[in-house]
């Protein structure tokens, strides 16, 4: 993994630092050229802020020295394989020399891309770790893609706050934050329009913001796109300390960063497997779509590119996501096909399990879709409302019967 | 997508809903076609759609509405439904002068991947929160004009003009269609009608083209 040994705590709040000299001097030059549009309240000295968003994390009060985090939190929820082992090496220097260093923000600082060693993935050469001192950090961003930092921030904070709020049930202790420290880690990162939010949302919006403009600075390849609240939002009802969500988050984005991606590569690779996996299993069913022309299964679309959080409920999700990362966590493990069986009689663990529960949820409709559906409109409107009608277990259980049955089509190269 | 079936409604009229992240698009689909509103209302992911049925000149309407992604990363896949779109509500949010300075970059969007005779509204939604209006209404009907299309003020929250933004589009796109027929009837010039030209034939093989696949 791409983390140093010491200092996830001060890597992670150094990039908040970063984010809010960002945000200040977009501020600023918002100001300057009297544009309207100024979406952060304006903060003051970088210092102060820092000592607010000491507090940012429930439970930071009792401070753990750094190194108590000399296990990488992202690759203890998906260990990293061997091509990302790799990457260590050479990543870890960059940012060790960063890190080893006192955490004085007066020192120029270390802009991280994402590693670019990612599994089965298609890796991209020209993604490498780059340094870049602060006074061209904004260029880099508008290089790399039209939007900028200041749109990501401006609609992080549009879907921070309206992050559904399924989780409260399932993380009392941030359930029950009180309204003056919600209104503390809003103000911290500049979130406005919450007044309509129960404090417990509001410290949550808090918290996604600032994990998420954290990652913007860290990938600014993929920055923010729409979905990754969506990803996060869990994680970070989950955990309590910012810094472990963020992390998490790197980890769980190592996959999921690609869906994301301005080329399409990553998606159209993901919905082309799951149509391999109709036309196997379905031959009947894969000519209905090819004569709607929906055979590409843009249809699933939304269910792979937020990991079918829409679909299900909070609970539902987690337990989805956890099968799905123990598979992917036996892979990187280097447990094979031979040596699972032993373990798991049937299924054989598979890096996309998630495919294979979106190709089940589709086939879980194929007979109305046959003899209902005759556009492709109506197959995308069956999709879309999809949500709260699914039942995990049955979803599971489909998907591996298709890993089962399929995945020597599927993945020859397993 | 605009044509004619025998039962249920007499057309079927696709439109897509465009615009910035967060101003309003998701809302007003579902205002005009649930009566519902949601401050919650969750960010697009790719393209959602709803229909309502209405009577447009005494004939039954379908509106098929396309609700899209803002974000300019899912320009890719929300374009390739612009396709047989016949009108486009561009919606913009008259708090946030941003989202109105990229009406520009909608509409070179409406150009490269929807049909040139799409019937364009523009909407400045939100107009409940007057009290923070960073785009005058001036300056929206300016653009309008110089655009072409036609302008609206509408908050969906208070399910202002919404109603009428669409009733609007339809009406534009009925008559449309209605003079197409007209001119495949008489097989003569439309000298007698009024309107800006329209490329009939385009709009009619785009038609016939979708007839297939939007039944």
């Amino acid at each position: 993994m791409f983390v140093p040994i010491f200092g996830f705590r001060k890597e992670y709040e150094k990039l908040r630092r970063q984010c809010r000299r960002l945000i200040k001097r977009i501020n600023e030059s918002s100001k300057l050229n009297g544009d309207s549009c100024s979406f952060t309240q304006d903060t003051d000295s970088p210092s102060s802020e820092d000592v607010v968003s000491a507090r940012d994390s429930l439970s930071s009060e009792e401070r753990i020295p750094d190194v108590e985090y000399s296990d990488d939190p992202s690759s203890t929820l998906l260990d990293g394989d061997d091509s990302s082992r790799r990457n260590t090496n050479a990543d870890a220097k960059v940012l060790n020399s960063d890190s080893s260093d006192s955490d004085s923000s007066e020192e120029p600082e270390v802009i991280q891309t994402f590693p670019s060693g990612e599994g089965r993935e298609d890796n991209d050469p020209d993604m490498s770790s780059k340094d870049e001192s602060s006074p061209s950090r904004t260029e880099v961003q508008s290089k790399l893609s039209s939007e900028d930092f200041a749109t990501w921030q401006r609609i992080i904070r549009l879907d921070a706050v309206r992050t559904n709020s399924d989780w409260i049930p399932y993380s009392p202790s941030q359930a029950e934050v009180s309204q003056d420290r919600a209104w503390r880690s809003a103000e911290a990162v500049g979130l406005k329009d919450y007044d309509h939010l129960e404090p417990c949302r509001i410290f949550h919006a808090a918290r996604l913001v600032a994990i998420l403009e954290a990652y913007a600075l860290y990938d600014p390849e993929i920055g923010y796109c729409q979905g990754m609240s969506d990803l996060l939002s869990p994680i970070t009802a989950v955990m309590t300390e910012d810094h472990e969500a963020f992390w998490c988050f790197v980890g769980f984005m190592k996959k999921a960063r690609h869906n994301f991606r301005l080329d399409e590569v990553g998606i159209r690779r993901q919905l082309s497997i799951v149509s391999k996996i109709i036309k196997c299993k379905d031959s009947h069913l894969y000519r209905h779509l090819e004569k709607l022309q929906a055979e590409d299964c843009f249809f699933v679309y939304r269910m792979v590119v937020v990991l079918f959080r829409r679909e299900l409920t909070f609970e539902q999700t987690i337990c989805l996501w956890e099968v799905m990362w123990a598979d992917q966590a036996a892979i990187r493990a280097g447990i094979g096909k031979s040596a699972w069986s032993r373990i798991r009689q049937r299924a054989p663990p598979t890096d996309d399990l998630l495919l294979y529960a979106i190709a089940a949820s589709v086939l879980q409709k194929r007979k109305l879709i046959i003899e209902k559906y005759f556009s492709m409109d109506e197959i995308i409107r069956e999709c879309n409302s999809m949500s709260g009608q699914l039942d995990i277990w049955k979803l599971l259980d489909d998907a591996h019967y298709l890993v089962v049955n399929l995945h020597d089509k599927i993945e020859p190269s397993f | 997508m605009a044509y004619k079936v025998d039962h249920e409604y007499d057309y079927l009229f696709k439109i897509v809903l465009i615009g910035d992240s967060g101003v309003g698009k998701s809302n007003i689909l579902s205002r005009f076609t649930r009566n519902e509103f949601c401050l919650e209302s969750k960010s697009t992911i790719g393209v959602e759609f709803a229909t309502r049925t209405l009577q447009v000149e005494g004939k039954t309407v379908k509106a098929q509405i396309w609700d899209t992604a803002g974000q300019e990363r899912y320009r890719a896949i929300t374009s390739a439904y612009y396709r047989g779109a016949v009108g486009a509500l561009l919606v913009y949010d008259i708090t946030k002068r941003q989202t109105f300075d990229n009406v520009l970059r909608w509409l070179r969007e409406l150009r490269d991947h929807a049909d040139s005779n799409i019937v364009i509204m523009m909407a400045g939604n939100k107009s409940d929160l007057n009290h923070l209006r960073a785009v005058p209404g001036e300056d929206a009907q300016l653009l309008a004009e110089k655009e072409g299309l036609s302008f609206l003020e509408t908050s969906a929250l208070e399910a202002f003009n919404v109603e009428n933004a669409f009733q609007t589009i339809l009406l534009d796109i009925y008559h449309i269609i209605s003079k197409k027929a007209l001119a495949a009837q008489e097989a003569v010039s439309t000298t007698g009608l009024h309107g800006t030209t329209i490329n009939v034939a385009n709009l009619s093989g785009d038609m016939n083209k979708r007839n297939c696949c939007s039944n």
